[in-house]
């Protein structure tokens, strides 16, 4: 504090002066993807996504090879048309259904984290223009879950690859529809964190955030499945929920009666999740930070 | 340079800020007065672009904040203390920042260094104390290097130490040319650091002027005398149109007295034929005047006041929670 008699004290702009120290949507992105991984929550949550979508799809894997072997579950899965399919995808993909509750929760703290800190206010500050914000955040958070969908359905199919081609189920990515499901898997955990995101900016508290999420992919389909066992109307609403739409592009056989087509379903996940972030960016914009 | 016209701030009922117009300018420490829920808060945040002003506007160096390219050079701001996520790292934190405007690591080094955060920089700031989190919130503001600084309570939990260090670096800061706007609702510490000072109160201006030229326009110049004749000076200071605020409360002949400077009391006890033991001139400080701005609508509507010509008194209405 001392050393500063002479030239400009608190400032050193001899490598980066003002004339080229500005916002850029680049310099946006770089300082979310830093923010992101500077928690330790970012860390955890990812290694447990990775190695619960290895271990689930070995669970999986070994209930498919015990029903390839009982033959009473060989006649069930012949007069099922869904169940005759199983091939290593539905034990490799299998971890989505619980992937999707971290992606969800993680991309919820992204932004309500910077709410309930109060880190917003300092964010806003360095970019005053918030849809840059809320968009370089988006984007990483995109990324972020690409990278560990991809990572988690590598992690199943090497902690599976075994097993599966013991009972003839190896995964056959040439096969179109198994690569769909894999492909599927990836866009599908996207659009989860992208929706849960856009929930987040919108709730930018936690705690709302989160039962929200939770409520929208989880809870709601619960309770149309109960639901549609007495009202007509029930089944009908149940196809066009955001997960269970968005799920179809993860699944493989047949569409069943009542539900939307893969390429459908997926459709109209990412319009939910398109709409919840255009209600997003409009608050943004027009509230006091 | 910091130009409010105007602004205001609603909330639902409750007018937090009042139309308030004010400059402040660079090349001095001005000083931001005002008890808690004035609105000192608010105005800093609509400066920043963070809150929406329900009328008027705020301009930074020549535009709205929200418009700079690079408005870390141009403003660096401390709006609340460890407003930082406690699984941080101080080093993190500033990095992030740095980067939105491309800044090199380096610099993050430097206002490490500058505002001493050094050993505890690479700790989270969830442990960190208010003091630390203080230094942090300042070497926030510091990292663009910026030619105007927005600095809401910088000494609020900060060890003596650390008061010293604040009011060397705004001084400083003032005296490279730029513009330091920091508020307070310590009125002494305004008084060492400030060379101008807005008094703010109820969402008001209730004086925007030099700090000696507030302490001067407010104060109650009072004087102190001591005198073997209390009754006597007394009558005849009253006759002269003084005012006795403390009378001769430990009957040792101590009276305090206001409405004459301590010359014209000399000549009265002359006049009168009564003995002074003591005669002191009473200096008000700031903090004297800033109660009288900040008591009331009525008191603080004084002629005193009026006749500061460069003071604005005003009357408030209306509640502030």
């Amino acid at each position: 504090m001392s050393a500063t008699t002479t030239a400009g004290p608190v400032g050193h702009r001899d490598d980066t002066t003002p004339d080229d120290a500005r916002v850029t949507f680049g310099h946006a992105l770089r300082s979310e993807w830093l923010k992101l991984w500077s928690l330790r929550s970012q860390w955890w949550g990812v290694a447990l996504t990775v190695l619960l979508m290895a271990g689930l799809a070995v669970l999986m894997a070994s209930a498919l090879g015990a029903a390839a072997e009982s033959p009473g579950m060989q006649q069930t899965m012949d007069a099922d048309p869904r169940l005759a399919v199983p091939s290593g995808v539905v034990a490799v993909t299998f971890g989505y259904g619980f992937a999707q509750l971290t992606v969800a929760v993680l991309a919820v703290l992204t932004i309500t984290g910077e709410y309930s800190s109060g880190t917003i206010r300092a964010t806003f500050a360095a970019v005053p223009r918030r849809l840059q914000v809320l968009s370089a955040k988006l984007l990483v958070v995109a990324a972020t879950t690409a990278m560990l969908a991809v990572v988690g359905l590598g992690a199943a199919w090497l902690a599976t690859a075994s097993m599966l081609s013991a009972d003839g189920l190896a995964l056959d990515p040439g096969d179109g529809e198994q690569l769909r499901a894999l492909g599927g898997t990836v866009a599908y955990l996207v659009a989860v964190a992208a929706l849960s995101f856009g929930i987040g900016a919108l709730w930018r508290s936690t705690a709302a955030a989160i039962a929200t999420a939770v409520g929208v992919l989880l809870v709601l389909p619960l309770l149309l499945q109960v639901l549609a066992g007495s009202a007509a109307w029930a089944q009908d609403v149940y196809a066009y929920l955001p997960t269970v739409a968005g799920e179809r592009v993860i699944a493989t056989g047949p569409t069943p009666d009542g539900l939307l087509a893969p390429g459908a379903g997926f459709a109209l996940l990412a319009g939910y999740a398109v709409a919840v972030l255009a209600a997003a960016a409009v608050t943004a914009r027009r509230r006091d930070a | 340079m910091i130009e409010a016209q105007g602004l205001s701030k609603v909330y639902g009922s409750t007018t937090a800020v009042d139309g308030v117009t004010f400059t402040v300018r660079p090349g001095v420490v001005t000083g931001f007065l005002g008890p808690n829920g004035a609105g000192k808060s608010t105005t800093m945040r609509m400066i920043m672009g963070l809150d929406r002003p329900s009328g008027g506007s705020v301009t930074v160096n020549g535009r709205p904040y929200v418009r700079h390219r690079s408005p870390l050079t141009e403003v660096g701001a401390l709006l609340e203390a460890r407003a930082v996520h406690p699984g941080r790292t101080a080093r993190a934190h500033l990095r992030a920042l740095a980067a939105t405007h491309g800044l090199a690591d380096r610099r993050v080094d430097e206002v490490v260094e500058l505002t001493g955060l050094g050993s505890v920089a690479r700790k989270r700031v969830g442990g960190f104390s208010l003091g630390m989190g203080q230094r942090l919130g300042i070497a926030v503001a510091l990292l663009g290097d910026p030619r105007t600084l927005v600095l809401d309570e910088p000494v609020n939990g900060l060890d003596p130490e650390g008061v010293l260090w604040v009011r060397h670096l705004a001084r400083r800061l003032a005296a490279e040319g730029r513009t330091v706007f920091l508020s307070s609702h310590l009125m002494t510490e305004m008084a060492l650091t400030a060379d101008h000072v807005i008094v703010i109160g109820r969402g008001r201006i209730l004086a925007d002027a030099p700090v000696r030229d507030v302490v001067e326009a407010v104060s109650r110049r009072a004087v102190t005398v001591r005198t073997p004749g209390p009754s006597v000076l007394r009558s005849a200071l009253e006759h002269a149109g003084a005012t006795i605020t403390v009378p001769d409360l430990v009957h040792d002949g101590t009276l305090e007295v206001t409405g004459l400077d301590a010359a014209a009391v000399g000549e009265i006890a002359l006049t009168a034929g009564v003995a002074l033991h003591e005669l002191t001139p009473v200096a008000s400080t700031l903090e004297d005047a800033y109660l009288e701005l900040t008591a009331d609508a009525v008191e603080y509507r004084t002629d005193d006041l009026a006749a500061a010509g460069s003071i604005s008194p005003t009357t408030t209405t209306g509640d502030q929670p």
